[in-house]
């Protein structure tokens, strides 16, 4: 609202978000527990006397520092870049709540380059004591880091007292800070393990190859034992509407929590087999299997983590389209084009709407959606939707979807990022008959012109005219008043329109009958099921589903939504409309009895 | 469009403008140094390679082995100031990233790439041969690309008049080419950070590079020779890019503000005192005088900006929050010193270690 938009049609920012997040967390948290591992081997190595294992762990600090420094340094620069181009108003509030927290964790980031170079440069050079001190300082300022950073990511999820103190420490140490930092700590340890795996298996001698795998099979294992009741006490600490998310609300969220779970299971069979099975199973192809499973642990328990928090960016602050939620009731009644500063249009006019409703479309909706990318693309999602069944579903959205933030706006601004995303996006009629039981005529007048002008300021102006004298100014508005545009609907929503225009001065409306419906009951249903479940599911998905069920059955699973799939919000309708959806339902998928 | 109606409402502040700002000017110039003498000693291992004789062999050869440290620091060096820059700038300067938002991420894969290719230059050094000038050609590019994408961010966050373009171009294609401050504006630092960065390498040979008089002597002839022409095309570059500034901008440095006319009187005074230096190749007296210049120029710099922004913006509007809270900078403070501490304890280690590898 406050910013620009980065805006690039089909490809979303939060996947880049993603992407690039996902990709440091792996190189950012081997970074840390790497260095335990590198300095522990090290002392292994010397313990033990053998140059070997020596010179394993040097090659392994070689590799550990082109990954971490460069590509792990980079990557967490990368997504400070990412996230204020994609997420500005967010990283604003972040970074203005806890610069020092970051210049902090800028001082261990020095501290760690020095470190590292030393380490590695000074390798059988440096007495040993003085170079595993290195080592162990490298580690401290690492952890360190990962110490900083977890508290202001954490932070976004569970901000805590800080909503109402805006006290540094009291968001910093938040409800998540001490369970997502034991979780990091045993993950780092059990990435570090993972590599460790990487390396050794380039050792050329079999013997000392064995034993380093199954040195850092132990490593891996263990940290991963360790990180399940740290896992485990980080959800349970969730606040409950982040929680209900993670098990299953959203199914994205749900699917990735599986995905989570899956492979954590499979990784520890892995290690277990590698351990047990060392001699012959030392293949790369295994290791590589240990890593992606690895990966996928973690990934899913960060994907988790950002999606857990919509339709926040910072939980209860902000919401994800940059949206402060203190404001979203002020812009209601002024209206968001008022309150936006990039935007052109600064009212709904109806010549604007189209343009009026993208750019609402873009400061409110873009955050999450493409348009026709593959990710979360807005017009496949709203294929099923009519141009009234969009205004109902906004007005609600962020209730009956809670990921979603709530449209901010007036209800003119709503009726334009309807009509965008109908008319604009999906090429729909903007006046499409698909309310329940609605008068089409006063939708299309609702949709047409009462942006400019109500019914009740026509309604004088209208008294005395025939029907067939409004059709006709219908067919040429401009001539009626210059500042009127021409009405572009077709002949019947003419007739339809002005049908409902006499009615306003004649109770008795003399509209022309709409085609009578073979079943009143079942059409009602036909447009209560479009504006009620169409959003995600169109009749042919779930006709499949239902095959065979009598509608007594229907009936009563309307009554328990949720308990089906606890993706499905419950459905609100009274009893008769519910009635009407089972008659329609049953009708159509042929139970009728 | 009233460009004034576009500037995002600003983030209060924590502490008062001065602290960030006190904090800003201390790192940026740091950072500065680092780049300065990333790009600087790029092309010098470049030429040292274009020059025969054993002695450039080697001189290029302790080049490639300081390089990979140059981009670490640089980058390092360069997150602090940017973090302050987001404090007391960020609602311009995430506006003008998001305008050019294309470029701006492309800075990481252009770094990380000239990253490795240093890396492949320090550890290859030897099978490479004289293909290494390829590599480091790519290298400069590469960093004199990076250069130009941030000339335009930090030129276009000044800059609200250009912003209404981003309602026909919103996605990140900008760039603030029609500035006419762009162009010398860039070539100035860049021909600085290669002139720099030739003091740098002439530094870095007679100190540490001693033990091989034949190397050392080879190191401060190129460097300084770098140093010089270079600077003297930068005093020139930077007389360019003065009459590009705007005129109320101008006027500042011309008696408008005390402070500015005198930082370019002092700025121009060092340059031309350290360039005698240069010609001279009096190595230390030179870097003694460019140390504390790069923080002038930081401190000109900061004046265009505060000029510039001037109609639109100033720091001084911008609220500070109603409870200050001390504690985080405490925290930074004390983590800063001890941080260095332990830094300097490292290097003290390393100083006494000996050069050979343990049997
Ligand atoms: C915080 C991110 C976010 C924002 C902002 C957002 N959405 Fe969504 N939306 C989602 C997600 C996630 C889904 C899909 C959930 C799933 O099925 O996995 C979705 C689904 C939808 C659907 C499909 C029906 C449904 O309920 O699943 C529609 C329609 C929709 N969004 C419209 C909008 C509109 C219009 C806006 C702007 C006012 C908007 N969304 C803003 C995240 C968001």
């Amino acid at each position: 609202m406050n910013y620009p938009v980065w805006f690039v049609p089909t490809f979303g920012g939060g996947l880049l978000i993603a992407l690039v997040a996902i990709v440091h967390v792996f190189v950012s948290h081997f970074a840390v527990g790497g260095g335990l591992y590198l300095v522990l081997t090290e002392r292994k190595a010397l313990r033990e006397k053998s140059a070997a294992i020596m010179a394993f762990v040097r090659k392994h600090t070689r590799f550990f520092m082109l990954l971490t420094m460069v590509f792990g340094g980079l990557t967490g620069v990368a997504i400070w870049f990412v996230i204020s181009l994609i997420n500005p108003a967010a990283t604003s509030l972040l970074i203005h709540t806890f610069v020092f927290g970051w210049a902090t964790e800028w001082v261990f980031f020095l501290v760690e380059i020095v470190a590292l170079f030393i380490y590695f440069y000074t390798f059988g050079r440096m007495d040993d004591r003085n170079h595993q001190l290195i080592g162990w300082i490298y580690f401290g300022a690492a952890w360190l880091s990962l110490f900083l950073i977890n508290g202001i990511i954490d932070f976004m999820l569970t901000p805590g007292d800080w909503i109402s103190t805006h006290d540094f420490w009291s968001g910093f140490f938040n409800p998540t800070f001490w369970p997502a930092l034991f979780f990091r700590s045993f993950m780092s340890f059990m990435l570090a393990g993972c590599y460790g795996f990487l390396t050794a298996t380039f050792i050329e001698d079999a013997a000392l190859r064995h034993r380093m795998i199954r040195y850092s099979g132990i490593w891996a294992l263990a940290s991963l034992i360790l990180s399940l009741p740290a896992g485990w006490w980080y959800l349970s600490v969730l606040p409950a509407p982040a929680a209900r998310l993670v098990h299953g609300a959203s199914p994205t969220i749900a699917r990735a929590s599986t995905t989570g779970a899956f492979s954590l299971a499979l990784l520890s069979g892995l290690l277990i087999a590698l351990i047990l099975l060392s001699p012959k199973a030392r293949t790369r192809v295994l290791t590589a299997l240990v890593m992606i499973t690895a990966m996928g642990y973690l990934g899913a328990f960060e994907w988790t983590r950002e999606a857990a928090r919509r339709p926040f960016v910072i939980n209860g602050v902000m919401y994800s389209n940059g949206l402060p939620v203190s404001e979203v009731s002020r812009i209601d009644q002024e209206g968001f084009l008022q309150n936006a500063r990039w935007v052109q249009n600064k009212e709904v006019t109806p010549a604007n709407r189209l343009e009026a409703g993208r750019e609402l479309f873009l400061h409110q909706c873009f955050a999450c959606h493409t348009i026709g990318g593959f990710n979360n693309d807005i017009i496949a999602r709203t294929r099923n939707m009519s141009f009234t069944a969009l205004r109902g579903y906004l007005a609600t959205i962020h209730d009956k979807r809670y990921f979603m933030p709530p449209f901010a706006g007036t209800d003119a601004e709503l009726q334009a990022l309807a009509a965008y995303i109908a008319g604009g996006l999906n090429h729909k009629p903007l006046t499409e008959a698909a309310g329940a039981g609605g008068d089409h005529g006063k939708e299309l007048f609702e949709a047409n012109c009462a942006a400019c002008h109500g019914a009740d300021i026509l309604k004088p102006i209208l008294a005395g005219w025939t029907q067939e004298k409004i059709r006709t100014g219908l067919d040429r508005l401009p001539s009626l008043n210059p500042a009127m545009p021409d009405y572009t609907g077709p002949p019947v929503d003419k007739d339809a329109l002005a049908g409902y225009l006499v009615s306003l001065n004649h109770p008795r409306p003399q509209t022309a009958a709409q085609p009578a419906p073979a079943a009143p009951a079942a059409a009602k249903g036909a447009g209560l099921f479009a504006d009620n479940c169409t959003a995600c599911h169109g009749l042919d998905q779930i006709k499949p589903a239902l095959q065979g069920w009598p509608r007594a059955k229907i009936r009563t699973a309307l009554d328990k939504l949720s308990a089906l799939n606890p993706a499905m919000p419950d459905y609100g309708g009274t009893a008769a409309e519910k009635d009407a959806v089972a008659d329609y339902l049953a009708q159509q998928t042929g139970g009728a009895q | 469009m009233n460009p004034a109606t576009l500037i995002p409402a600003a983030d209060p502040l924590t502490l008062p403008w001065g602290w960030f700002q006190f904090l800003l000017m201390l790192t940026f110039p740091l950072h500065l140094l680092a780049m300065n003498a990333l790009v600087g000693t790029s092309l010098a291992a470049l030429a040292a390679h274009l020059l025969p004789g054993p002695p450039y062999r080697r001189l290029s050869h302790e080049l490639a082995k300081a390089l990979p440290f140059l981009v670490a620091f640089t980058v390092n060096l360069g997150v602090a100031p940017l973090l302050f820059l987001n404090v007391l700038y960020g609602n311009l300067f995430y506006t003008s990233t998001i305008l050019m938002g294309l470029f701006w991420l492309a800075v990481i894969p252009l770094v990380i790439i000239a990253y490795y290719l240093l890396y492949l230059y320090d550890f290859r050094f030897r099978q490479l041969g004289n293909g290494a000038m390829f590599v480091l050609l790519a290298v400069l590019a590469l960093l004199l690309t990076v250069g130009f994408i941030f000339s335009n961010n930090m030129t276009m966050m000044i800059a609200p008049a250009g912003w209404g373009r981003w309602f026909t171009t919103p996605g990140g294609a900008l760039l603030n080419l029609a500035d006419p401050t762009l162009l010398p504006r860039y070539l100035h630092m860049m021909t600085g950070a290669l002139a720099v960065g030739g003091l740098c390498v002439a530094l870095y040979a007679r100190i540490a590079l001693k033990g091989d008089p034949e190397t050392a002597d080879a190191g401060v002839r190129l460097g300084m020779g770098l140093f010089s022409w270079l600077s003297l095309l930068q005093v020139v570059v930077g007389l360019w890019f003065l009459t590009t500034l705007s005129p109320a901008v101008l006027r500042l440095f011309m008696g408008g503000s005390g402070s500015a006319t005198a930082l370019l009187g002092v700025g121009l005074f060092m340059a031309l005192a350290a360039l005698m230096a240069g010609f001279r190749h009096q190595v230390g007296l030179a870097a003694g005088l460019t140390l504390p210049l790069l923080y002038v120029m930081a401190f000109m710099r900061d004046t265009v900006r505060t000029g510039a922004l001037a109609p639109y913006f100033s720091l001084d509007k911008v609220p500070v929050t109603s409870q200050v809270q001390w504690s985080p900078l405490v925290l930074f403070l004390v983590t800063l010193v001890l941080g260095l501490a332990v830094i300097a304890w490292m290097l003290g280690k390393v100083a006494t270690c000996p050069k050979e590898v343990r049997p």
